[in-house]
């Protein structure tokens, strides 16, 4: 079963960089406290700007994923700036406002690269053992992810993530000690906005670049979120991972559109079997 | 006492009603098929759009996946008509039945939930629709071709074609009637006990309402209208294609309530009239479309989140406040 076995590797690697994604958003929903339904649409951005890299003649991964943490950053900010923080107590606009950003993005992405799905040249085998292959950027996107998911869980558990945490635990408190709770809440915004874009720039090669391609992570990361919280890192991981396996699983044995309704009906489950289950992250708010 | 003049809703009854006359006569100024053709589709638009409106704006449930309800319908008219064979009527009481049935479902899933996981949820129920309907295809009875995903199924009417001019008497027919029907429903205690949930879920329930039943009945009723809208389109198009679940069809309805006024029932009625006729009659291509639909999304939602007709209402009462206080003085 070499196949198989290739296609477990494949949804490793690619369960890694979901997990920088996922992190993201449980970053967001833990300082910023909202569900931001535009984390996808910097994913997506990621992985057009490793297209246009590819494109240009710029191979290098590590370029891609500079280029897309710098532009998403700066998104991330003037969205979180702009348009979250003055809107963020009330729900519906936070909702139907981010996935409104995130469609103005898609549509964006359509007139400019074309609705039809481009790809980039994964590069030659870096090493077959028995049937299975490793390639240069998988193992690069694979380590690269691990390493940011470290370095994010070191920050959070050292005294520079002290700010985070506590406007994360008690916003009043945070502004009564003199912190700016605005500041950090849209830095946060930006920085978790460009870990997304990084994850779409490690994933670039591995999957269809299309103006949608962002809706399939944003539900696997919302369920990682959901199941999980924003503190243990490594659970994220592992449930990313585990989701990555089981979407690139049944796209393997079903067939490719199956592994996004499988991911929908995981969402669907986990919320109608645990209606109660997240407001314990976003409490404090009546909705 | 209520002063002759001044009704609670301002000046917006005879302001529909020269919009109604307004679309009354132009077909009669000598407009052409096009126009015609796209302001029938922007008056099921507008229903569509208010439909919305009952769940996701009277009783406060951020709805992302209300196009489920419009595919419904527009599917089963599809397939009842062209594969079963059964006559348009048929077909459309049909349809109208299963989109309540889907919005009794999707209802009795999203009651207990709250704020925005009823709005991941409803996201995540109308995607699977579209992705399943995309991958889905039929055989057609008549050739070795298939039908369904991107291409569509069509919808066979078994009359002769509408002509443009009857199809755009009967959406504007069916657009008043179904304004009507809202406006009712929303000043109903049915619409009474939706704005109260839409307020405030603790107080309702500590007033004894039982706000589960409540907002599965409020899915129910968006539902159906969502559905009639559905059965209108595909009369008027005569295809149904996996589009009619995409997420884009759920947000436009988000957008043209937000937009108009939530929970308002006439400004996303509004809304979805005047953008889909500005921008469709100018022929901007699809993409641009939703684009611009974006952008005034989330220009609205941060300068007036009360949307147009919210903003009115605000300064008109403002207003009164304000006389109130020189009469008293």
């Amino acid at each position: 079963m070499t196949p198989l076995a290739q296609v477990l590797l494949d949804g490793l690697f690619t369960g890694a960089s979901f997990a920088l994604m996922a992190a993201g958003l449980a970053l967001i929903l833990g300082v910023v406290k909202v569900v931001n339904l535009s984390h996808g649409a910097f994913f997506t951005l990621g992985a057009y700007v490793a297209y246009v890299l590819d494109d240009r003649g710029v191979g290098n991964p590590f370029a891609a994923v500079f280029m897309a943490a710098v532009i998403a950053f700066a998104f991330g900010v003037f969205l979180g700036r702009s348009f979250i923080n003055p809107v963020r107590s009330h729900p519906f606009s936070v909702a139907v406002g981010s996935l409104g950003f995130a469609i103005l993005f898609e549509q964006a992405a359509q007139m400019i690269w074309g609705p039809h799905p481009i790809s980039i040249d994964l590069g030659d085998p870096w090493v077959a053992l028995g049937g299975v292959t490793l390639r240069r950027w998988g193992v690069a996107s694979f380590l690269l992810s691990l390493g940011l998911l470290g370095g994010l869980a070191f920050f959070l558990s050292s005294p520079w993530g002290l700010p985070l945490k506590l406007v994360a635990e008690d916003e009043e408190i945070a502004g009564s000690v003199g912190m700016d709770v605005e500041k950090i809440r849209y830095l946060t915004f930006g920085a978790a906005s460009a870990i997304a874009a990084v994850a779409g720039a490690l994933l670039a090669p591995a999957i269809a670049i299309s103006p949608t391609m962002g809706r399939v992570p944003l539900i696997l990361s919302l369920i990682v979120v959901i199941a999980s919280g924003m503190e243990k890192v490594w659970n994220i991981f592992f449930l990313a991972v585990g989701l990555g396996l089981l979407s690139n699983l049944s796209a393997y044995l079903l067939a490719p559109h199956w592994s996004y309704l499988l991911l929908l009906a995981v969402i669907c489950l986990l919320l109608v079997l645990r209606p109660t289950g997240l407001s314990a992250t976003v409490r404090g708010r009546d909705y | 006492m209520k002063k002759p003049g001044i009704s609670p809703y301002g000046r917006i009854p005879g302001a529909l009603a020269a919009a109604a006359g307004v679309l009354l006569l132009l077909p009669l100024a000598g407009l052409d098929a096009y126009f015609l053709n796209v302001l029938t589709v922007g008056f099921l638009l507008a229903v569509f759009a208010g439909s919305w409106d009952i769940a996701g704006g009277l009783a406060g449930q951020i709805s992302l996946g209300h196009a489920l309800f419009f595919g419904t319908a527009t599917y089963t008219c599809a397939l009842l008509t062209s594969l079963a064979g059964l006559p348009f009527p048929l077909a459309a009481v049909a349809a109208l039945l299963l989109s309540v049935a889907a919005g009794a479902a999707v209802g009795v899933l999203s009651a207990p939930l709250k704020g925005p996981f009823v709005a991941l949820l409803t996201l995540a129920l109308g995607e699977a629709a579209h992705e399943f309907f995309l991958g889905q295809t039929f055989f057609s009875p008549r050739g070795a071709y298939s039908w369904g995903g991107e291409g569509g199924i069509p919808v066979l009417l078994r009359l002769q074609p509408l002509s443009p001019w009857t199809a755009y008497y009967a959406a504007l027919a069916f657009l008043c009637f179904a304004t009507w029907a809202m406006l009712r429903i929303a000043r109903s205690e049915e619409g009474l006990i939706w704005t109260a949930i839409s307020g405030s879920e603790l107080s309702a329930r500590a007033s004894g309402v039982d706000i589960l039943r409540h907002k599965r009945r409020a899915y129910v009723v968006g539902a159906a209208l969502a559905g009639a809208a559905g059965v209108g389109f595909a009369a008027c198009v005569g295809r149904a294609t996996a589009d009619d679940f995409s997420l884009e069809l759920s947000f436009q309805a988000a957008t043209f309530a937000a937009v108009g006024g939530r929970g308002t029932i006439v400004g996303p009625v509004l809304a979805a009239l005047v953008l889909h006729s500005l921008l469709q009659g100018t022929g901007i291509p699809p993409a641009g479309r939703v684009l611009t639909y974006a952008l005034a999304l989330l220009l609205t939602l941060r300068f007036f989140p009360g949307g147009v007709v919210g903003a009115l209402r605000e300064r008109a009462r403002s207003r009164r406040m304000v006389q109130a206080k020189g009469e008293a003085l």
